[in-house]
């Protein structure tokens, strides 16, 4: 068997109190890299530092909290005493230990299942259970590996609130998700990995920033004066086929462009409903970036 | 508290299982067995009258009948070594089964835990690698070694009653066990952390522990060699028994040690002992360091 390079070339630093997003397709070695970090697995070679320490130190281990992919608890344990049991392995002591289950639980909706082993419950209960489990030790840093995977959009909203609480209470979020409208919503920078390499690393606003194209909506408009329109006016295009009732247009241009183009319609008494500046989507950047990094 | 949470969970898990819930359930039967079913009548240290489930015991020269004698007839042998020879047979059946039932009930606790996803989170905690594994090893030991000193203590104590005759040698025979199933568990966890399965782990045990038995017999018949006419050939299976009969847990060995120290008689040797015991610590030894190196 061919040995495969899981990471290389990877420099990323993540500034503490941020939430940040760590994007690939499946393969890319995002999960490698959480393991090493959290020393689940060793690096062959090249340094790294969580919280200041070595990856794997057990004092760096105590201020982190980690929700894995597919995560498994003891089929023996409850829920309650599943956060128990991580919890004393956490070194969290009693009583604190026990308010602690105890509102978690509550947080996460489980409260009634408490006491119902963990072999019971559906993937979205044991998401909710798994990012109990996370917080249990109040972390400076949070690692999450697909923590909304399977979970309905309530829980996954519910699951979010939860993110944003870690925030606000200071910690240090480190995301590994599919899902990017999520990660768009709770990141502050994201990087982008492909085959085992950092292919781009910025902020959101800064990835996803606005292009000099702009969305037009129309009303009112004969058609043979649209059709003069789009071959008058630079940068405009139609975007439907013209059988709606509104008129939906792109154009491309700096913002006296986009002025005269107003200019222009108006003056062939178009009611103008809308204009909307077009931003990427992280999806578009996320599908551009692993797109223009194919082999 | 971090040990403590891995040996509590450990506990719970084994409990789950329900394997040793049936050995527990299987001794305490026994042990009630001799409660109520066990009557006897000690005089001049010599049972003088014995009955079993209502059944009048008689002996004669070196033969004993239940049953086949009248009230009260006197038995020609001496309540220590009824004691002992009851408490032989006793503790072998269980022995082996405890030891079987241990091996089956154990033999899960290290491929669960290197599943995907539950080892990561037990990584995961601030905990060394080393000391979540021997944990997980000492939290199997304990309650093997409880379910066998339940068995043994009992069984002293209640003969003990019965009689009025202590051997604190089943006691020791019973520690001698669990040292046995110690060494035992050293290979178990050492073949599950390497291949991780369940199945495999049972079947090396059970190899390991008819193999550590038999291996002895060519071991003390220095004569077998000399079937083998080939010097190259001779010399490879001598060296491939004494290999093994070094490097494996000493089943019969220590089987007579158990013997020995039930009956009180003979001088117990401390050479299978002390292999048994390097051999589990060193395959414990290789299980802990290949664990520690292992990428999950």
């Amino acid at each position: 068997m061919r040995p495969v390079r899981a990471l290389q070339g990877i420099d990323l630093s993540v500034p503490r109190g941020s939430v940040f997003g760590l994007l690939g397709p499946n393969g890319a070695g995002k999960t490698t890299l959480v393991k090493i970090l959290l020393g689940i697995a060793f690096p062959s070679g090249g340094r790294a530092s969580v919280l200041g320490r070595p990856p794997g130190d057990v004092r760096a281990k105590a201020r982190i909290g980690y929700l894995p992919e597919n995560h498994r608890y003891p089929a023996h344990l409850t829920g309650a005493q599943v956060l128990h049991h991580f919890g004393r392995l956490s070194g969290i002591r009693e009583p604190a230990r026990s308010q602690r289950v105890a509102g978690l639980l509550q947080r996460v909706r489980m409260q009634d299942w408490g006491s119902t082993r963990s072999n019971k419950y559906s993937k979205g209960m044991m998401q909710r259970l798994g990012m109990a489990q996370a917080v249990l030790n109040e972390p400076e840093l949070l690692i999450l590996d697909e923590p909304t995977d399977g979970v309905d959009p309530i829980g996954r909203h519910e699951l979010r609130d939860l993110v944003l609480e870690q925030r606000e209470r200071g910690a240090t979020i480190f995301l590994n998700s599919h899902l990017l409208s999520e990660v768009e919503r709770l990141c502050d920078r994201v990087a982008i990995m492909k085959a085992g390499r950092l292919v781009r690393q910025s902020t959101i606003d800064d990835l996803t920033r606005r292009t000099e194209t702009h969305e037009i909506e129309l009303r009112g408009i004969e058609r043979t004066a649209l059709d003069r329109l789009l071959t008058a006016v630079d940068g405009l295009r139609s975007l439907e086929d013209g059988k709606g009732d509104g008129r939906r247009f792109e154009l491309s241009g700096d913002d006296a462009a986009l002025n005269r183009a107003i200019d222009a319609l108006r003056a062939a008494g178009a009611t103008i409903i809308a204009i909307k500046p077009r931003k990427d989507s992280l999806e578009d950047v996320f599908v551009k970036v692993v797109g223009e990094n194919e082999p | 508290m971090k040990v403590a949470a891995i040996l509590i969970d450990t506990c719970r898990e084994l409990i789950y299982r329900k394997t040793l819930i049936v050995y527990v359930g299987l001794v305490s039967l026994t042990h009630l067995l001799f409660v109520l079913a066990l009557q006897t009548d000690v005089a001049d240290g010599v049972i003088a009258g014995l009955t079993v489930f209502g059944l009048e015991g008689q002996g004669s020269g070196n033969s004993f009948s239940l049953g086949t004698g009248g009230p009260g007839a006197a038995l020609d042998i001496s309540a220590a070594d009824f004691v002992r020879y009851v408490q032989l047979v006793v503790a072998f059946i269980f022995y082996s089964l405890g030891i079987l039932l241990s091996v089956f009930a154990t033999a899960s606790l290290v491929p669960h835990m290197l599943q995907k996803g539950a080892i990561d989170l037990l990584l995961s905690k601030p905990m060394s690698r080393s000391g979540l594994f021997l944990s997980r090893y000492l939290g199997a030991l304990a309650v093997a070694s409880a379910n066998l000193l339940y068995l043994v203590v009992g069984l002293a104590i209640i003969l003990a009653w019965k009689t009025g005759i202590w051997n604190g040698g089943l006691v020791l025979s019973g520690l001698a066990m669990c040292l046995y199933f110690a060494s035992l568990l050293g290979f178990l966890v050492l073949v599950g952390t390497v291949t991780r399965s369940t199945t495999v782990s049972i079947m090396i045990a059970a190899l390991l522990f008819f193999v550590g038995f038999i291996i002895r017999f060519p071991h003390q018949n220095t004569d077998w060699p000399l079937l083998i006419t080939g010097r190259v050939w001779r010399a490879l299976a001598v060296g491939l028994v004494e290999g093994l009969y070094h490097i494996l847990p000493r089943t019969y060995d220590m089987g007579r040690v158990a013997s020995l120290l039930i009956l009180q008689e003979g001088q117990v040797s401390w050479g299978p002992i002390l292999n048994t015991a390097l051999v589990g610590a060193g395959a414990l030894a290789v299980a802990t360091l290949y664990f520690r190196r292992t990428d999950f």
